[in-house]
């Protein structure tokens, strides 16, 4: 059927149109451009709905045409794209209310708004791109609708990360580039396959497809922030929370989390990966990420900061999962996809209310917050715990999972890298809980302004209360079809009987 | 189960559980206050009128939740209900204005982790409640925000979650060996696991940190004297016991002979028994000689289990008396730590009364006749019957258990003097004195009508034990009066001088 090739098109455009419009909106035309925004949203997470529906009864969404001779350009939906498809449609929704509220009288809003979408349209992309190429093209479109973003305030310490960024993923975008092309080179023009295509790799070629796998995951592993390619992530905390909360949570680590997964399981497929050689030392990486970022997150002050570290050491659960060589593992490290979308992006929100409403920057500023602001703090207990993996929320579900399938694939070590870096996260996410419901106010806030009738501007209220409700769900509800946990399932299941 | 016991048993989970929600949409302080007697009421009702054996099935939770309520769960069930209930009560009258609400949410959010543990068969509902009770009750703990409250809290949350950790890899090795999302699984799987051992320690020392288990003991003293008097009360009357269900469900009793671990938990439970009586005697403060009570009692339930560990025959003999035996010590334990929050009336008569139905559950404690404590005691004494174990220590635990009488009753002594110090003469607020005697009541009548079973093993009937039995009882307390008078007279005649 025609409309169902046309429909990952749908998905993109949505966005891309809704940044072209808000671009070319006056400043002050607030009211429309508020609507263009919540308006593509919400078509584009019904487009999303359509198509995970879809996509779970067995519907072929694709559309190709040839760019040059043996380039294609490549749109798909498969289930492993529809998982970061609908994490991104839904997180945009809850964003953009917050952005509206979080800007509101900022100067630059069009300018704002814009970029906005288009990195959205950018993570569509992304999660759609049937091949390499096509996912290299957003992947680095992705890069440039965030800069802006990154130093939109344009401070000096912003334009500082913003160079920092920039250098560090534009880096990594050559390295990435230069291994596609020698890929393609070796071997031809390759689809995103369920299985991979090197399950039966001629032996001779065997020692360049490991050199292209550690470019790759070298340039794919700099907006994932694996460590030692992390330095531009907790630079970045300067941006405006909405920009941190959605490059956090979707939009740029996620972006680097979701290619290494597509390049291990539907470029060189999982069994391939694992013949290589290749998962082992991946996942000693991704541990040592884990643990790396949540010791560094300790020592943190600035709440902002040590939120980003924990973000290095979470997105690596990511890799670490689809490391483990088997099918449950695999779904511990999927699952943690969304999961660590919803708990980090919670977070920033909470980190970005108590900023805006209470001037609060610092962790040692927080005291007695939490009976001030009670709804944003109890986001924000919700979603510390989750991240520490505390049952029965997202985190846990996630642990619980990779522990279960690092334990099948006799990767007992694996146990002590969780328990480890939960107790790190206890560690620093602890303290902060203690001082925002039993430490006494200090007397004033830095910088208190009254916002409406709730605890601060409703705008900025109740996304942060959506997205930690959705941390309990989906951990509570796990089982039922359609939870985070139940399409990992699906994603595993296609991956590992093709 | 039948479809009312199901609504009743999400109901006394829920209930608790949803009750916070209360304090966000703005309940008025007064009505949260005088809730809290009412939250644990739908459990009440559920082990009084449901019959053991019955499962309610939740697909839809975690990764399949299984709630249900064994002969075991039963008992351990009633107690956190009775307990919480008379503790709510009490609270009532106890509880000032100071951060009322927060005390009231951390409160339904630990009663619901209590509860819930206690019903859940499935692995990731039992570590979920369990986790819940664990930290929603550091709220209690550092409630009155002292610096002694918070340096309290923090040693208990430190060492809660290196506990949690614990348990954690634990259940998730005995989960994959046992391929099973559910805790019955888990025993047979450890036993035949080859990573029987690091399972076994892992458990035991998570549910360790709960239960007291020496050297990880130190929270307890710290955080039971400092929370509010109810919250106290059901710390070491019901909270503690967590740690012991949650060995009894998932450690492998029966399946296999574990000699070595047996012997360590023996050897624990006696070190618990006699040394937290030794510095418990010397404390100054009321509610710190509780806590070291408690922990002092925990080691005779940590020796029964060390004992069920190592005989596997023993072992479905031991299991109810443990069982038993938490009841007994719950229900006195939480009426002694609610007398901690009294004012003595002026008047002599009640003034007398009073100080007897302090005493009373106490006495219990220490195996008085005619008290769940004596009946407990001969239970444990029959059940570790040297002629019946098979087990190398088994020679000694019958000493032991007469030391650990005597320990118990210099405690319960030591409690009550210290407590004549800092009780003040005043008019107790009407619910909080109701709290209390429901409390004692709890532990000195009701129980009798409570479903424990003996298994024959005290013959009938038990509230006229035979004469030697008697003699078995008293004999330790006159020893523990006489250290206790001695000690008396030895302090006087020095600081005469």
């Amino acid at each position: 059927m025609t409309l169902n090739m046309w429909m990952p098109l749908f998905a993109l455009m949505t966005s891309l149109m809704a940044s072209l419009v808000i671009f070319v909106l006056p400043e002050q035309g607030y009211r429309l451009r508020t609507a263009v925004n919540l308006g593509a949203a919400l078509v584009k997470l019904g487009i999303v709905a359509v198509m995970v529906w879809g996509v779970f009864h067995g519907v072929d969404y694709g559309l190709s045409f040839t760019m040059l001779p043996g380039v294609e350009f490549v749109l798909k939906a498969d289930a492993l794209s529809m998982m970061f498809a609908g994490l991104s449609a839904v997180l945009w929704f809850l964003t953009t209310i917050y952005a509206v509220g979080y800007l509101e009288d900022s100067p630059n809003r069009s300018r704002f708004f814009g970029f906005f979408s288009l990195c959205v349209a950018s993570t569509m992309g992304i999660a759609l791109a049937g091949n390499l190429f096509t996912f290299f093209l957003f992947y680095e479109m992705l890069t440039l609708a965030t800069y802006p973003l990154v130093v939109h305030r344009g401070t000096e310490q912003a334009l500082r990360a913003g160079r920092a960024y920039v250098i560090y993923t534009l880096t990594g975008g050559a390295v990435l580039l230069l291994a596609i092309a020698w890929l393609q080179g070796l071997v031809g023009d390759l689809p995103f396959r369920e299985g991979g295509h090197f399950g039966d790799a001629d032996p001779a070629l065997h020692g360049s497809l490991i050199l292209i796998f550690v470019l790759l995951i070298a340039g794919l592993g700099v907006k994932a922030a694996i460590f030692p390619l992390h330095g531009w992530l907790p630079q970045a905390m300067v941006a405006p929370a909405p920009v941190s909360a959605l490059l956090h949570a979707v939009a740029v680590v996620k972006a680097g989390a979701f290619g290494i997964v597509r390049v291990v399981y539907d470029i060189y497929g999982i069994e391939a990966s694992a013949m290589l050689g290749l998962l082992e030392p991946l996942a000693w990486l991704a541990a040592f990420t884990i643990l790396y970022g949540s010791a560094r997150a300790l020592s943190q002050v600035d709440l902002k900061r040590r939120l980003a570290f924990s973000t290095v050491s979470q997105v690596s659960y990511i890799i670490l999962g689809i490391c483990l060589f088997g099918p449950v593992g695999a779904t511990g490290g999927l699952v943690h996809l969304l999961h660590q979308g919803i708990m980090k992006i919670t977070l920033f929100f909470c980190a970005g209310n108590y900023a805006e409403t209470l001037g609060i920057h610092r962790i040692d500023e927080m005291d007695g917050a939490g009976r001030r602001m009670p709804g944003t703090s109890l986001a924000f207990t919700v979603g510390a715990f989750g991240m520490i993996g505390a049952p029965p929320l997202a985190g846990f579900i996630t642990k619980w999972t990779m522990g279960t399938g690092a334990l099948a694939s006799n990767m007992d070590w694996v146990i002590g890298v969780l328990v480890l870096s939960s107790l790190l996260n206890a560690a620093y996410f602890l303290p902060i809980l203690h001082r925002l419901w039993f430490r006494e106010p200090r007397g004033s806030w830095p910088h208190e302004r009254q916002w409406g009738r709730l605890e601060t501007s409703a705008w900025l209220f109740w996304p942060p209360m959506l997205t930690a409700a959705m941390t309990v769900l989906v951990g509570v509800l796990a089982s039922l079809p359609f939870s985070p946990l139940s399409w990992a399932e699906l994603v595993v299941l296609r991956a590992y009987s093709s | 189960m039948m479809a009312f016991e199901s609504f009743l048993l999400l109901l006394a989970v829920c209930v608790p559980l949803l009750y916070p929600i209360m304090a966000l949409a703005g309940g008025s302080d007064k009505v949260m206050r005088h809730a809290l007697p009412l939250l644990p009421i739908p459990a009440l009702i559920f082990v009084l009128v449901a019959q053991p054996g019955g499962q309610l099935e939740l697909p839809w939770l975690l990764n399949g939740g299984l709630w249900g309520m064994d002969e075991l769960r039963r008992l351990f069930l009633l107690l956190t209900a009775v307990l919480w209930t008379v503790a709510g009560v009490f609270a009532v009258g106890y509880l000032k204005v100071h951060h009322l609400r927060r005390f009231c949410v951390f409160w339904g959010l630990t009663l619901a982790g209590n509860l819930g543990l206690t019903v859940a068969v499935d692995i990731a509902s039992f570590y979920s409640f369990f986790a819940l009770m664990t930290f929603a009750g550091y709220g209690l703990v550092v409630h009155e925000g002292t610096e002694e409250a918070n340096r309290a809290g923090r040693v208990y949350l430190a060492m809660a979650v290196v506990g949690e950790m614990a348990i954690l890899a634990g259940l998730l090795l005995a989960s994959a060996a046992a391929d099973s999302q559910m805790l019955s699984d888990i025993p047979a799987a450890i036993a035949e696991s080859p990573q029987r051992d690091l399972m076994i320690a892992l458990l035991i020392v998570g549910f360790g940190v709960k239960a007291g288990l020496p050297l990880l003991h130190f929270w307890l003293p710290m955080a039971h004297p400092v929370a509010p008097t109810p919250a106290s009360a059901v710390l070491s009357g019901a909270m503690i016991k967590a740690g012991l269900l949650g060995w009894l469900v998932t450690l492998p009793f029966g399946d296999i002979s574990l000699p070595v671990w047996g012997t360590l938990m023996v050897v624990a439970g006696a070190v618990a028994s006699l040394g937290a009586a030794a510095l418990g005697v010397c404390q100054q403060r009321p509610k710190t000689v509780l806590a070291y009570s408690s922990i002092s009692q925990m080691g005779l339930m940590v020796l029964m289990v060390g004992a069920a560990l190592a005989d596997p025959q023993r072992a479905p003999v031991l299991l109810p008396v443990i069982a038993l035996y938490t009841l007994h010590h719950g229900l006195a334990k939480g009426s002694l730590f609610l007398s901690a929050g009294l004012l003595l009336p002026s008047a002599r008569m009640h003034r007398a009364l009073m100080w007897l139905l302090v005493a009373l559950p106490g006495l219990s404690l220490a195996g008085l006749p005619f008290t769940s404590g004596a009946l407990a005691k001969l239970a444990m004494k029959e059940a570790l019957a040297e002629d019946k174990l098979e087990f190398a220590l088994a020679g000694y635990l019958s000493p032991l258990m007469t030391a650990g009488a005597v320990a118990t009753l210099l405690l319960v002594l030591r409690y009550l003097w210290t407590l004549t110090a800092k009780l003040e003469t005043g008019r107790n607020p009407p619910m909080l004195l109701a709290g209390w005697l429901a409390a004692s009541s709890m532990s000195l009548l009701a129980f009798w009508w409570m479903p424990w079973n003996v298994e024959g093993l005290v013959k009938a009937p038990v509230w006229l034990p035979a004469l030697y039995q008697v003699w078995a009882l008293i004999w330790p307390m006159l020893v523990a009066v006489g250290i206790a008078g001695l000690t008396v007279r030895v302090t006087r005649s020095v600081k005469q001088r």
